[in-house]
């Protein structure tokens, strides 16, 4: 299935390119994240949590960036496992700036196993929202903290 | 007690039920049971590189972890039973459990064992399985595509079976006056019995007897089948079906799950249960239909059909299920003729493996199918030529005087008269009233539609040489014994396993009607290996037809040797003695008489007794019949569909069914009403749904919807009575005609509703979406 999301970041675009590929970022922005670690170069080994309705259970999996073409494109392999089922997702990551802030949209094409594939999309793409929305929220203040430290 | 057959007696078997005093495999609880759950696969299609069951072992509360390792030489993979001649059919049996590759989604892969459900099912957690996710073959006709992926390297093209039957030339469909192309398809449905399966087995490691208890429709087959495959003498193995809650089909089949839980009893030493979650349902136990059906008939303008081909491409999922080769071949393949006199037919199947939940029989198995395309087509060729639906029904209905009838595909009818049901239908209805009133509501832009199903189906299996002939690993015959006892009450043992049907009623009536007796002097005893001698099970609309008829013939020899005892006593010869309600009386002088309880007594204390006759009263009959029964009738829905909305809404809908002598008519119009619910079901609402990955998207009751009771208007039922010639009690079979009739009924009244926007064709389930779809593409071509 597709899943699509777009947020808006009040930031200048070469930190959003900047700081949405950042290790310390990312660790405390993904929603339930109990471990991240560094396995290789842009290849991190990830613990998850989630708890959305039929969703429920820890998480263990891969993620790597790649195919980076600064400040507007990356793409991000994820691989996870856990109860509910089996990710298999690839997201294709845009930024621009736009008069509103710099854009971030990604389109994600996903297979998933198990519950998460019997209870269809209807349930998938809520939760997939809700993530999603939940990750830029913490990803944009995480941020713009940095900035300000900075 | 005369008058008891065609009686509406309320069920027996209710008063256990409705006060929570029924008996289901979950209600056991044995001294020392453990509790099991499978590790089934996420995966449609993937090669197993590696199982670590290390942690869930260590698991404090688990006492074991198989998997096809610890299995290996502990018990065989589960065959069918059913191997079709004639179509090289490449039979692939349900492995114990998955070792190196599985092939769909909940394929089972590890059995944990563990003090408790709760501990078991957290254990599964800990189980690791590593994966080489390949692609899957889902739909039956990509699969057998070249470049598909392939289930297993001997089977090419994933085809199991080829089967052919008959053959007509193209010349004859190029030179018809009329002929109609069309493909329906056929989808795929789920089951779901109130009552999912479930199994509890103990195993006495002194003397190596094995009881399971298990839902089953036929506990005889799976003493069978489980017998080899566990390896332990049928003589030791004993198979309890207690109550069962429903089947529809899906309980006929020999799972591997069951022959699992009891290959881990034996190991254990100790009794262990497995109860199948409603999940795991929708993805393991056997799902229905799922076939391709294209069609070819043709005709004349005058309304006569003249031939009919027809090609089936029918999905039988990961592996070959217990009948799942005979669905799609010769219950579909045998009937496509339906009740009209179509001189010329032919039929191919192909049968295909996907990585999907394998299919078997779905109440009707391969009838509904045959019905749904031939009724389809016929409204489709009556539209062709412009004549009404009914009138071509009429012209092409095989009449009454040509019983019994050879269809074109070789099977004989054995009684029928369908102008009958039709005509009641009709007259029910108020037909011409309707038609007008049609008119009227199209003219106010209400879309209101008439739909007609007038079908025959073929039921009560059958004579075994038949059996035999078509590849079918069993007999087909049922026995039955009525024992009397000193007291004059009796105890009656039948081979047929019901499960929900309300057998204990209607067998019950049969005795009390032939031996005199109140009711509530019988009890059946059924679905027990160790209490019964043999039984070929519950399905197939067989129930009444074999095993009725093998409990009435039982009960007139009971009769016969009470009758010699009571000439013996009252000092007369046999053919001196009345019999009726009950009573034996010398003829011109009644007075000289003896009650059937007195004659019981007699009997079993054998103070007196006629030269020759042994002591004892009971009747034993083994009944093979002669042929087929062949229920039919006209089923008439009447429809409503939303233009707004594209919404399906039931106005009325008539059955009337003719399904031999009725038994007992509450039980008969309540196997209708089940039977039609289920059909519309299928028309409207249900239907499994894969991902092309082979994920089950349909697979909860959040997705899969099943027909509830505010969907149906009241049905006016009704029976008219064509008696069978192939049995004593002249009875047809009723369980099924519902599931055959009702689907195209529904489809062709929502394609009336739908004519004045040009629909011809939409597949089922008539959803609100596709139904508002094609109004809309209907709009935009006016």
């Amino acid at each position: 299935m597709q899943i699509e999301y777009a947020h808006v970041f009040d930031i200048p675009l070469e930190a959003v390119w900047k700081l949405i590929q950042d290790e310390e970022v990312l660790k405390k922005s993904i929603p339930g994240c109990k471990s991240f670690v560094r396995t290789q170069e842009d290849v991190y080994h990830v613990e998850m949590g989630l708890s959305v309705g039929p969703i429920k259970g820890l998480f263990t999996g891969q993620v790597q960036m790649d195919s980076q073409e600064e400040p507007s494109y990356y793409r991000l392999l994820m691989k996870g496992k856990g109860m509910p089922g089996e990710i298999d997702a690839t997201a294709h990551m845009h930024l621009k700036e736009e008069e509103r802030g710099v854009v971030v949209s990604c389109r994600t094409e996903v297979v998933v196993t198990g519950v998460m594939a019997s209870v269809g999309q209807r349930v998938m793409g809520g939760v997939a929202k809700l993530v999603l929305g939940q990750f830029f929220k913490s990803a944009e203040a995480e941020m713009k903290q940095i900035a300000d430290e900075s | 007690m005369a008058g008891m057959i065609g009686s509406p007696v309320k069920r027996k078997e209710d008063p256990r039920l409705i006060t929570g005093n029924g008996y289901f495999t979950d209600d056991i609880k044995l001294p020392g049971m453990l509790y099991g759950t499978f590790l089934r696969s996420p995966h449609a299609h993937a090669v197993i590189k590696r199982i670590d069951a290390s942690k869930a072992r260590a698991f404090p509360g688990v006492a074991a972890v198989f998997t096809a390792a610890e299995l290996a030489d502990k018990m065989k993979a589960v065959p069918a039973m059913w191997f079709l001649p004639g179509c090289e059919l490449k039979p692939k049996d349900r492995p114990a459990l998955a070792a190196d590759k599985v092939r769909y989604v909940g394929e089972t892969i590890a059995f944990v064992v563990a003090k408790d459900r709760y501990v078991a099912k957290d254990a599964l957690d800990l189980i690791e399985v590593d994966y080489e996710v390949l692609s899957a073959a889902v739909q039956q006709e990509q699969a057998m595509q070249e470049g598909a992926p392939q289930l297993f390297d001997d089977v090419p093209g994933n085809l199991a079976l080829l089967w052919k039957a008959g053959e007509i030339p193209d010349e004859v469909f190029e030179q018809a006056e009329v002929v109609i192309k069309e493909r329906f398809y056929n989808q795929r449905v789920v089951p779901n019995p109130m009552e999912t399966r479930a199994a509890v087995a103990q195993y006495n490691p002194g003397g190596g007897e094995m009881t399971i208890w298990c839902t089953s429709q036929n506990p005889h087959i799976h003493r069978m089948i489980y017998a080899d495959v566990l390896g332990i003498p049928e003589s030791k193995l004993r198979i309890i079906a207690p109550d069962v809650g429903g089947g529809f089909g899906s309980k006929i089949a020999t799972y591997s799950e069951e022959a699992v839980v009891a290959c881990a009893a034996r190991e254990l030493k100790c009794p262990v249960k497995w109860v199948e979650e409603r999940k795991e349902h929708f993805q393991a136990t056997t799902h229905g239909r799922d076939e391709v059906i294209e069609v070819e008939l043709a005709g004349k303008t005058d309304g006569t059909l003249t031939a009919l081909r027809v090609k089936n491409t029918a999905n039988l999922g990961a592996y070959l299920s217990t009948f799942g080769a005979g669905c799609p071949t010769i219950d579909f393949g045998l009937m496509v003729t339906g009740a009209y006199k179509i001189p010329q037919a032919a039929v191919v199947t192909y049968g295909v493996y996907t990585n999907t939940t394998p299919t078997d029989a779905y109440r009707g198995a391969g009838k509904p199918e045959a019905t749904y395309q031939i009724e389809r087509a016929i409204d489709l060729f009556a539209d062709k030529i412009g004549m009404d639906p009914v009138e071509v029904r009429r012209i092409n209905f095989v009449p009454k005087e040509a019983f019994p009838y050879g269809n074109a595909m070789g099977v004989t009818y054995d009684s029928g008269d369908y102008h009958l049901t039709l005509d009641k239908a009709l007259e029910m209805l108020d037909y011409q009233a309707l038609r007008e009133e049609q008119e009227e509501l199209r003219a106010q832009g209400r879309l209101v539609g008439i739909g007609f199903s007038t079908y025959v189906e073929l039921c009560g299996f059958g004579p075994s040489a038949v059996a035999g002939a078509i590849g079918f690993q069993g007999g087909v015959w049922e026995n039955s014994t009525v024992r009397v006892h000193p007291s004059g009450k009796v105890t009656v043992f039948t081979g047929t396993s019901p499960h929900g049907q309300g057998t204990a009623t209607s067998f019950s009536q049969v005795v009390a009607e032939k031996l005199g007796i109140p009711i509530e002097d019988i009890e059946l005893v059924h679905s027990d290996t160790q209490s019964v001698s043999m039984g070929w099970g519950t399905y197939g609309s067989r129930a009444t037809a074999v095993g009725g008829a093998a409990v009435s013939i039982a009960a007139d020899r009971v009769v016969e040797k009470a009758k010699k005892i009571a000439a013996h006593e009252l000092e007369t010869t046999v053919e001196e003695i009345d019999f009726t309600a009950g009573i034996f009386r010398v003829k011109g002088d009644p007075d000289r008489q003896r009650t059937f309880q007195e004659i019981a007594k007699s009997a079993n204390f054998a103070w007196n007794l006629p030269p020759g006759v042994e002591p004892s009263l009971e009747g034993q009959s083994f009944f093979d019949p002669a042929n087929f029964v062949y229920p039919f009738g006209t089923h008439i829905c009447v429809v409503e569909v939303d233009a707004q909305t594209g919404e399906v809404f039931l106005m009325r809908y008539i059955a009337v069914d003719d399904v031999g002598r009725v038994i007992n008519p509450l039980l008969a119009e309540g196997q209708v009403h089940g039977g039609i619910a289920q059909g519309v079901g299928q028309a409207l609402w249900e239907g499994a749904v894969y991902d092309e990955n082979g994920q089950l998207l349909s697979g909860t009751f959040m997705d899969y919807t099943m027909p509830k009771a505010r969907f149906f208007p009241m049905i006016e039922s009704a029976f008219t009575e064509t008696l069978s010639p192939v049995n004593p009690l002249g009875a047809k079979g009723v369980g099924e005609t519902g599931t055959t009739a009702a689907p195209p009924a529904v489809v062709n009244a929502v394609m009336d509703a739908l004519k004045p926007f040009g629909v011809k064709n939409l597949d089922m389930p008539l959803t609100p979406q596709k139904v508002w779809r094609a109004i809309q593409n209907g709009r935009e071509k006016q």
